[in-house]
């Protein structure tokens, strides 16, 4: 459950905390969009410089993101696999007894490792620093200019940020249940295949049961404030982008340049 | 073999900037045998001190001494599942873990868990279900379509039919209706004198803890400020009150009366001590 805290919004008063949202995630998006861009391995390391300097900016622990990226090990090696199978072009850097290892497989890997890890970075970056209702008031903005074609932008914003709110939520219901059955001598870990599947049943079948009585409970009280579906509304939080938005739209550009100019 | 903590500290998402200490060196010995209430003002980690009971939580500093066990940080019990057979407990708000089609499925969900074969499994749900005054007319209904006091029971029932030797209740009463609320204590209390069952309930009902309970255990910001009987510790106005709780009725009353020139020094914790004294007072 530790792995959690990973992305989660800390209160910490740095640069990063204080931009704009909607810029932050606009910067994001340009920042995935050159992580894409096949621009070799200098172009990595001017992105993965730049992320670092965000990190230092944001005040986050590098041990943290290590810690966090665990997790993805299997997956990259699994991908390893794969690729090294399959993967059949370029030169042979390894043959033993028939079995032999492509260069492209070893780069293919190699290069969706980094852009994996780029990629977490980035959009850890964005939700440590920026509260998940600001997250969704910057991304109903950036959405508002699709409300012409019918696009429910407020909807889907409200949507967003009413998920993002049950989350640690449900978290915390999970632990309690899994606490409560395991006094009831619940063990996960432990036991026959039928007792597993006893076992999870009675920590879903709760969950479920509170999640349908959280959001009737929910929806009864936001009708009971008054909302209505569509309703045209204003707002208390009014978004303004600073100087330091402008440097960080800057510095994203410059580096998206980079990279498009050493993919050509 | 006691039920004690040694210097127990336990601390929430540690190493993260939302760290936050809930016990701050409790040092602690129940008493097996007997009713220990544990109170407290909300927030002053009375629901963290008892899920170290069954292991539920491991203390980040200090020992746990549970019956023949020892907990500490590094060594997890193995086969927890022993240690939660003898030490039952049940949750504040229990009634989110019902999940069965039935309500005494549910019930012998916890026995068979320990492995207790099916015909008796269902003879201690049925005994349990009856304990806490539900009739085998409810065996057969849904636990989901029941009130909330009854699922309450119904989740309660799940933890006694487990025939625990210890039973550790988290605010069992909250929300019961007041006769509901007082039989389950009588239950309490037949467990603990007619099957020597050692129990331990956090309450915020202070009549609960003058009426029924041996022991009380007064908790504040992580901390234990007293331990004491009863009786001694409700001869203390201003402790109680320095901890925002009020006086039980009864001794609310016994100040009132005293204040308005009544004489009443002797301790008192049923209605008939005061009838007594007033009348005393009365015929002298
Ligand atoms: N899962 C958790 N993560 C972080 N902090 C927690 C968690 N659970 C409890 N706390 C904090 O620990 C402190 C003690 O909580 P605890 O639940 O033990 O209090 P309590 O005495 O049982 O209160 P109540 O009377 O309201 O039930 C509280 O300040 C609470 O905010
Ligand atoms: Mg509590």
């Amino acid at each position: 459950m530790n792995n959690i805290a990973l992305g989660r919004y800390l209160p910490l008063n740095t640069y990063t905390h204080h931009l704009d949202p909607r810029y932050k995630i606009l910067g994001m998006l340009l920042l995935m969009v050159s992580v894409f861009l096949p621009a070799g391995f200098i172009g990595y390391g001017i992105i993965g410089a730049f992320v670092l300097l965000a990190l230092v900016l944001t005040k986050i622990k590098l041990k943290m993101i290590v810690k966090s990226m665990k997790p993805l090990l299997f997956m990259l090696s699994f991908l390893m696999v794969i690729n090294l199978l399959v993967i059949r072009t370029g030169y042979v850097v390894f043959s033993f007894n028939g079995f032999t290892i492509y260069s492209d497989a070893l780069f293919q890997t190699l290069y969706i490792a980094i852009r994996l890890t780029l990629m977490i970075i980035i959009t850890t970056l964005l939700t440590v620093s920026t509260k998940p209702l600001d997250l969704t008031l910057g991304i109903e903005d950036l959405l508002s200019p699709f409300k012409k074609v019918g696009f429910p932008a407020h909807e889907v914003a409200m949507m967003i940020s009413i998920a993002l709110r049950f989350i640690p939520t449900l978290i915390d219901e999970t632990n309690r249940i899994m606490k409560a059955q395991a006094s009831r001598g619940v063990d996960l870990k432990e036991g026959t295949f039928k007792e597993k599947i006893m076992a999870i049943l009675s920590l879903i079948v709760p969950l479920f049961v509170s999640s349908f009585q959280r959001a009737e409970e929910l929806a009864d009280a936001m009708e009971a404030r008054g909302y209505i579906v569509a309703a045209p509304r204003t707002r208390y939080k009014q978004l303004k982008p600073t100087y330091r938005d402008a440097l960080m739209m800057v510095a994203v550009l410059a580096l998206l340049g980079t990279v498009i100019w050493l993919s050509l | 073999m006691p039920i004690a903590f040694e210097k127990v500290n336990y601390q929430y998402a540690p190493n993260t900037p939302f760290a936050y200490e809930a016990l701050k060196n409790i040092d602690l010995a129940f008493e097996l045998g007997k009713i220990t209430a544990i109170i407290g003002p909300t927030g002053s980690g009375k629901s963290t001190l008892v899920q170290h009971l069954n292991a539920l939580l491991l203390p980040s500093k200090g020992t746990v001494l549970v019956l023949d066990r020892t907990i500490t940080h590094t060594d997890k019990p193995k086969e927890l599942k022993s240690l939660r057979k003898r030490v039952g407990l049940v949750f504040q708000f229990p009634e989110y873990q019902l999940f069965e089609e039935t309500i005494l499925k549910d019930v012998m969900f916890g026995p068979l868990n320990f492995k207790v074969d099916e015909a008796t499994a269902k003879v201690q749900a049925l005994d349990a279900l009856k304990m806490v005054g539900l009739d085998e007319s409810f065996a057969e209904k849904s636990p989901l379509d029941i009130s909330g006091g009854q699922k309450r029971r119904v989740a309660i029932a799940g933890i006694l039919a487990i025939n625990p030797d210890v039973l550790v209740l988290d605010e069992p009463t909250a929300g019961l209706d007041p006769q509901g609320s007082k039989a389950m204590m009588e239950l309490f209390v037949r467990l603990n004198k007619d099957h020597g069952k050692t129990i331990l309930v956090v309450t915020h009902d202070m009549e609960h803890v003058i009426n029924y309970c041996d022991n009380v255990v007064v908790m504040a910001e992580g901390e234990v400020l007293t331990h004491q009987l009863v009786g001694d510790y409700f001869e203390r106005k201003q402790q109680i009150e320095s901890i925002k709780m009020n006086l039980p009725q009864l001794l609310a009353f016994k100040e009132a009366l005293i204040a308005g020139g009544f004489d009443l020094n002797t301790p008192m914790r049923t209605l008939d001590d005061l009838a007594d004294a007033i009348a005393m007072e009365l015929s002298r």
